[in-house]
């Protein structure tokens, strides 16, 4: 059953070409792919398809990763929603951290992660199930546990632009957000349900991600999912708030997330509600600093106008 | 502010898409993805008219109390920056580009070298203006001619460079036009008779361009 592996680590470049070669015929078909379909558990997790190619390969320059519905279905849901015009060919988005072949091997194993964890078995049975050899996996840098991690980050990060229709049409509970606060709190939420399906294994990838050399391109995940939520929820501060909104909501979701990963109630009720308060208590905090800001700024003005007032020349 | 944005519009790729205007080619990418240092040029813009409205700010009180007739002249410069300001913040908002992690900082510098030049007297003011838009000018103009460069080469190659692209360079001479006129203002009112007029301009003029290496990076 097992392939012949190649024991040398320092041929793993070697490997990899050798691996590529025969699978790039394989894996680039004219022809549409179609990915496998939706494990249950999964299905709950999937994302609206954004965009009109049915895999990333037809289209040259876009690597979002495919979708989990057929392509039938994109099209049924396409018509009936003509206003979604959040995605458009002639605006690429920014090519994500994935080739296509990794993102087609991983998008095929994270279908088994609720299953397996984020864990060698479970890219080894996606590859299985998109006709690749066991060894496959070995294109993905450190055996892939942190690439099927970031592919599940990087996925559910590119879902909201997806998502956002609906949640500010307010199909979700609570109504219709209105204020960009309110649409934070949203669209942090549903990027938290975007873990449902994998929360049982949500730790072990915590775990993974805190290791040293997955720090940084953890953290940078987090950052571009703070400024798609904002950007999403329509903040246009161009000014030292920029950083600072967006260095609160990195810790409130990454907060919100650990809570999440304990978090027995129904539906994440207890999650939700612990993002909420979290991110009221940031609001009043800004809200405090920024009274305290114009408080002194308005002595300081006043102080100045009272000077030059006695004749001083400033 | 936040309301303001029309929620069907094409949100999310008229993002980091400023460049990618052209047809999608790998091409088109290669050069979207080696061409954001023009997209950091929008915050080096940013920053600028920040901190020209912050020193026209700072300038018009000491300025207006010793020469009341130039009242007029400083409020029409500042109106002018401050409307290039806001169309740089709407620009680097709607395109995703982040604003200079040195904000409070050219903050605080910009409002300190106004109120210096004007406490100085209406000479220093002014050669302060001349230098600054002496640079400024400068600035857009190289922006300007790497974007015509760019349409040359996209069109003989056949892509559509769009309307957004163009309006960029139309808003950008605009702009240049406006930060030159107030050279000419500055020179008109006795801007080279600042003691020492090289001194000053010189300074000043190295600190905008230390400034802009700056804010490109950070």
């Amino acid at each position: 059953m097992h392939p012949p592996t190649v024991s040398c680590s320092a041929g793993a470049a070697a490997t990899r070409r050798l691996l590529l070669r025969p699978l790039r015929p394989a894996i680039l078909p004219s022809s549409r792919l179609t990915p496998a379909p939706p494990s249950r558990s999964l299905s709950s997790t999937t994302c609206r398809p954004i965009t009109s190619s049915p895999s990333p390969f037809n289209n040259k320059n876009n690597n979002r990763p495919t979708s989990l519905h057929r392509p039938q279905q994109k099209q049924q849901q396409q018509q009936q929603q003509p206003l979604r015009t959040y995605h458009s060919h002639t605006h690429p988005a920014p090519p994500g951290p994935f080739t296509p072949a990794e993102a087609h091997l991983l998008s095929a194993a994270y279908l088994h992660v609720p299953a397996h964890g984020f864990t060698p078995e479970a890219l080894a049975l996606g590859a299985r199930d998109i006709g690749l050899l066991d060894i496959s996996p070995a294109v993905l840098p450190d055996g892939g546990a942190f690439a099927l991690i970031r592919w599940h980050l990087y996925f559910q990060r590119t879902c909201l632009a997806g998502k956002v229709h609906d949640i500010f049409a307010g199909e979700g509970e609570g109504g219709a957000p209105r204020t960009v606060g309110e649409r934070v709190e949203a669209l942090a939420w549903a990027r938290l349900r975007g873990n449902e399906g994998v929360v049982g294994r949500w730790q072990e990838a915590l775990a993974i991600m805190a290791q040293p050399s997955y720090v940084p391109a953890s953290l940078k995940e987090l950052a571009q999912l703070a400024d798609e939520i904002l950007y999403l929820a329509g903040d246009v501060s161009v000014d030292p708030s920029w950083y600072t909104k967006r260095a609160s909501l990195s810790t409130i979701y990454a907060a919100a997330e650990l809570f999440q990963t304990t978090d027995t109630s129904p539906g994440f009720r207890e999650t939700r509600a612990f993002l909420r308060r979290r991110l009221d208590e940031a609001a009043r905090a800004g809200g405090a600093v920024r009274a305290v800001g114009e408080w002194v700024g308005f002595n300081a003005s006043a102080a100045v106008n009272v000077l030059r007032s006695k004749g001083v020349r400033i | 502010m936040a309301s303001a944005r029309p929620m069907m519009q094409p949100l999310r790729h008229c993002s980091r898409g400023l460049l990618a205007q052209a047809q999608p080619t790998h091409a088109a990418r290669a050069r979207f993805l080696s061409s954001n240092p023009s997209l950091s040029a929008l915050r080096v813009n940013q920053a600028g008219e920040l901190a020209a409205t912050l020193i026209y700010t700072a300038q018009t009180p000491p300025v207006v109390a010793r020469e009341p007739h130039l009242r007029p002249l400083m409020q029409h410069m500042y109106d002018q920056e401050a409307g290039h300001l806001a169309t740089f913040n709407d620009l680097i908002a709607k395109h995703r580009v982040r604003p200079t992690a040195l904000y409070p900082l050219w903050s605080v510098l910009a409002t300190g070298l106004g109120w210096t030049t004007a406490v100085m007297g209406r000479e220093a003011a002014m050669a302060c203006t001349e230098a600054v838009e002496t640079e400024i000018g400068g600035h857009y103009n190289a922006q300007i001619r790497q974007l015509l460069e760019m349409v040359t080469e996209w069109e003989a190659e056949g892509y559509d460079v769009g309307d957004e692209f163009r309006d960029l360079i139309t808003t950008l001479r605009r702009i240049r036009d406006e930060e030159l006129e107030h050279l000419d203002h500055a020179v008109e009112h006795d801007a080279q008779k600042a003691q020492p007029h090289w001194l000053l301009t010189g300074v000043i003029r190295a600190g905008c361009r230390g400034a802009i290496w700056v804010s490109e990076r950070v």
